[in-house]
């Protein structure tokens, strides 16, 4: 092979471009995993990618998905809004691995949120908890039976946790003080409020109090309406395709609509390209639907295998039902369970010797799948859908086995 | 009406029907004001039009006489009518207790009602006082007439600036807190509030170091001897059996000099409080920029960020259950992160070595690999104690000590080999079996050296630690060399085997060859 002569220059090039290719893709993943990225919080470092690429991230986020890209000093926030209105998997947490929001929870995030509006640059959670009770005073919230004094512990634990939520986000920043404090009713907590990250903290486009509608699906709709997939067209079907395979684990072919479907029988390795090379997400295409691989778990919040009891149990449980292949229901899961729980009694948690602590890493297990769309859940128990065959158990393979040799 | 107390006068402000009361006496008020004195009820009723009856109005009137704010004398005018001359008649009049609460009750009205205004002549015309008070101070005989003329007449400019200036922020303050203000009102309050700031702010700005100079020019003029002579003049008009008039009238006169002083001079700690009003008027401008952007945001279709708030906070406690809240909180706020499946460097090392067609189901293909260690405990690494180090002194220790003893048996070999000078072969005797080995090695060396064949030769050992001199016998005889294995035959010769120190010269000639390793035992 002759060798050629590579001048310095274009080996360079090619390795910035590597780099910079490199970088981008990490920031697509950080605004995937966060899409509220703030200076100073939790994703610092993708952030510091994030400004520094801002327009060209920008301009591929509303080609590809129409989502839109507003990129600040402080902060950079990605409107993303969803292209499936029915996905109840994503609740809000108030950290890793805490409980999801209860509706009382939820509420008291809206109230906490329209009460620092009319704040001043700081507040203290006293005054914070003072503002809620009075618009919680709402006669409409009372109707709905919800109703908040601040006087019992739940509620003021309630109330923490909502800030947790705000701190994380970077609406708040703590001062001085301690949440536990004030949820034993002996101190304060005083906060910095960042009101520009506030006022980007909410993506509708029509603002909520606009709506008349007066049942919950309508009022759903209207506020999941975007215009950019308005357009009836390939762009707009794209579009909405693109903004599942971004966000969701799996796509099957079933959940879509006509036009959707028809525009991946021909269009699908393309549109999957287009998506994973610029992302680092690898695409795994098969018959009954797609979706993107992360090689490197900085662009989801769960994933299968994981460590721990929890992740434990979600696989064998996803072996077991793989196995299964039919409906299984819930006692028939909760024994199989029990039976691996005493199996390895000395890897798992102490609480999974008990009925109820079998009952709660089911009830996980069968969740964690759910949200990674491997199962349905229904009425009867739970369905495995076409991608769970990923998880079935495999043949065992014998390292350094070699050929003999005559 | 003689156990009416003083304050009586006050209590139709607050009782029941006191608007009437009030219209009835806003009707006596303005009589007076045309200076008629008297009134019938007849004529009251008229004057406060159809807001109640004339029965009503005479009720009224008796409860006004009986708390002293009117005066009821006996009607004697003439009647026409029986029912006319059968009832009580009275003519009514403000008493004086009665005309004193109107006036106080119309003052407080006022001074309520009034804006207040930020007054910037009071400011030029402060200015002015001072440099004539200063001009007084400096004269040697100032004239204690114009100097307490000026002294009043600069206190009641300043007085009049202060409590303006008040007024206008309490009422800035307060038009700023409505966040339902309208438009139209607004922006009219808008354009008088920046005409105002802009003159009085700008007249501040440059009267206050002015009239701080002024200050204290008067300072350094002696002020207080002024302020003395004002307050003895004053004290001359004072009654005979007050205390220390003069002593009062200095201290009060020394407080409005400080207030006046403190006004538009001041230091950190205390900063002037012409110094708080630029801020607060600077202050004012922003809040007044913050409703202006409020108000566009309206304008422009976007809803009050909080009201929206308030409205989800009432959707999701109207939502039919928790999964639709999780529902809601994903539409709304789409803060949620992406969720995808996990990929391993080894799953993409053997997807790119043996790739799936996209046509396969995922039943049919190859399914993710496990580690065995996790699907059998949940963790990749193996958990429980780290392995113990072995002590391995007891081997370290028989090693040394095999060393040892090879190392004495290659130096008693090396003792027995070397000779005493040149020996022949035949008579070295018989050779153990180490000794034998190094013997074979010399011989080797030695033989090993090209050279011509009847001269001798010189070879070393490879540790240079033995040299051997080997020089050929001429009389061809036959040496004999015994050993534990056998005997040794060859040509005779006469050997010189020497031990050589480190350090000395190589025997074959060269460099002295350097002592390798350590611990060797001596020749």
């Amino acid at each position: 092979m002759t060798a050629t002569h590579v001048p310095a220059t274009h080996v360079l090039d090619r390795a910035n471009t590597q780099a910079a290719d490199d970088d981008r893709s990490r920031a697509i993943r950080a605004l995937l995993r966060r899409p509220l990225l703030a200076a100073g919080g939790p994703g610092a470092e993708a952030f510091v990618l994030v400004r520094r690429h801002a327009a060209w991230l920008r301009d591929w986020f509303a080609a590809e998905t129409g989502w839109r890209l507003h990129v600040e000093p402080e902060f950079a926030r990605l409107r993303k809004r969803p292209a499936d209105l029915d996905d109840a998997t994503r609740p809000a947490r108030p950290g890793r691995g805490r409980p999801p929001f209860s509706r009382r929870r939820y509420v008291l995030t809206c109230l906490a949120l329209a009460a620092l509006e009319r704040s001043e640059a700081q507040t203290t959670l006293g005054l914070l908890a003072e503002k809620v009770i009075t618009g919680a005073a709402d006669p409409a919230l009372a109707d709905a039976g919800v109703v908040f004094t601040m006087e019992r512990i739940d509620e003021r634990r309630d109330l923490v946790s909502v800030v947790r939520l705000l701190l994380d986000l970077g609406v708040l920043d703590r001062v001085a003080g301690d949440e536990q404090a004030y949820v034993d009713a002996r101190g304060d907590a005083l906060y910095d409020v960042n009101r520009r990250v506030l006022s980007v903290v909410l993506t509708t486009t029509r603002g909520p109090s606009t709506v008349a509608e007066e049942s919950f699906a309508s009022r759903l709709a209207v506020l999941g309406h975007d215009a950019a997939l308005d357009a009836v067209g390939p762009v707009a079907v794209r579009r909405r395709l693109a903004r599942r395979l971004l966000d969701d684990p799996v796509v099957y072919d079933a959940d879509l609509t006509d036009d959707e479907r028809a525009y991946l029988r021909t269009q699908r390795p393309q549109l999957a390209r287009r998506l994973a090379e610029p992302s680092g997400l690898v695409a795994e295409l098969r018959a009954e639907g797609s979706c993107l691989l992360d090689p490197t778990s900085e662009a989801t919040d769960a994933a299968l295998p994981e460590e721990g009891t929890d992740g434990h149990a979600t696989l064998l449980a996803a072996e077991y039902l793989a196995a299964a292949g039919r409906t299984v229901d819930r006692d028939e899961l909760t024994a199989h369970l029990a039976q691996l729980a005493e199996q390895h009694r000395p890897y798992w948690r102490k609480d999974t010797r008990e009925p109820e602590g079998v009952a709660a890493v089911c009830r996980t297990a069968v969740d964690r799948l759910a949200a990674l769309r491997l199962v349905d859940v229904t009425a009867d128990g739970v369905t495995p859908r076409p991608a769970l065959s990923r998880y079935a158990a495999d043949e065992p393979t014998i390292a350094g086995r070699q050929e003999s040799l005559l | 009406m003689t156990d009416a107390r003083p304050t009586d006068v006050f209590r139709h402000v607050t009782a029941d029907q006191a608007d009437r009361y009030r219209a009835i006496m806003q009707a006596f008020a303005a009589a007076k004001s045309r200076f008629v004195v008297h009134l019938r009820p007849e004529d009251v009723h008229v004057d406060i039009g159809d807001a109640a009856s004339l029965d009503q109005v005479t009720t009224a009137l008796d409860q006004l006489t009986a708390w002293g704010n009117l005066r009821s004398d006996p009607d004697t005018a003439r009647v026409t009518t029986v029912e006319d001359f059968n009832r009580a008649r009275y003519l009514y009049q403000l008493t004086h207790a009665g005309e004193a609460a109107e006036t106080a009750l119309a003052a407080f009205d006022e001074a309520l009602g009034r804006r207040g205004e930020l007054q910037s002549v009071a400011l030029s015309d402060i200015r002015d006082q001072l440099g004539e008070l200063l001009a007084e101070a400096r004269a040697d005989q100032p004239d204690d007439g114009r100097v307490r003329v000026g002294l009043r007449s600069l206190v009641a400019a300043f007085d009049s600036l202060a409590s303006n200036a008040q007024a206008f922020m309490g009422s800035l303050q307060r038009t700023i807190d409505l966040h339902g203000v309208e438009v139209e009102a607004f922006l009219v309050y808008k354009d008088q509030l920046i005409s105002y700031v802009e003159r009085f702010i700008g007249q501040l700005v440059v009267a206050s170091p002015q009239i701080a100079g002024l200050l204290a020019d008067l300072d350094a003029a002696d002020v207080d001897a002024l302020l003395v002579r004002v307050a003895q003049r004053e004290a001359a008009d004072a009654s005979p059996d007050e205390a220390d008039p003069v002593g009062m009238r200095l201290a009060a006169w020394r407080d409005r000099w400080t207030g006046l002083a403190l006004w538009f001079v001041g230091d950190e700690v205390h900063p002037a409080q012409a110094q708080l009003l630029r801020r607060r008027a600077r202050q004012a401008i922003t809040a007044l920029l913050a409703v202006i952007a409020e108000l566009n945001e309206r304008r422009s279709g976007r809803s009050d960020r909080s009201a929206d708030f308030r409205a989800l906070a009432r959707w999701f406690a109207q939502a039919p259950g928790d999964d639709d809240c999780h529902r809601l909180w994903r539409v709304a706020f789409g803060l949620s992160s992406a969720r995808h499946l996990t990929a391993s460097a080894d799953l993409l090392d053997a997807r790119a070595e043996a790739p799936v067609a996209a046509s396969t189901p995922w039943a049919d293909a190859p399914p993710v690999h496990i580690s065995p260690r996790l699907r059998a405990t949940g963790h990749y690494e193996r958990r429980g104690k780290p392995t113990r180090i072995t002590d391995r002194s007891n081997e370290r220790r028989l090693l040394a000590e095999r060393m040892e003893v090879q190392r004495a048996q290659t130096d008693a070999a090396r003792r027995r080999l070397s000779t005493s000078g040149p020996v022949r072969l035949s008579a070295l005797g018989h050779l153990d079996r180490d000794a034998f080995g190094l013997f074979l090695d010399l011989l080797g060396e030695a033989l090993a050296r090209p050279g011509d064949p009847g001269r001798p030769v010189t070879a070393t050992t490879a540790d240079g630690r033995l040299a051997i001199t080997l020089t050929p016998t001429a009389d061809g005889g036959t040496a004999r060399i015994p050993t534990d294995d056998g005997a040794l035959l060859g040509a005779d010769h006469v050997v010189d085997i020497r031990l050589v120190a480190p350090g000395e010269p190589h025997p074959a000639g060269g460099a002295p060859r350097a002592m390798v390793g350590s611990g060797g035992v001596g020749p």
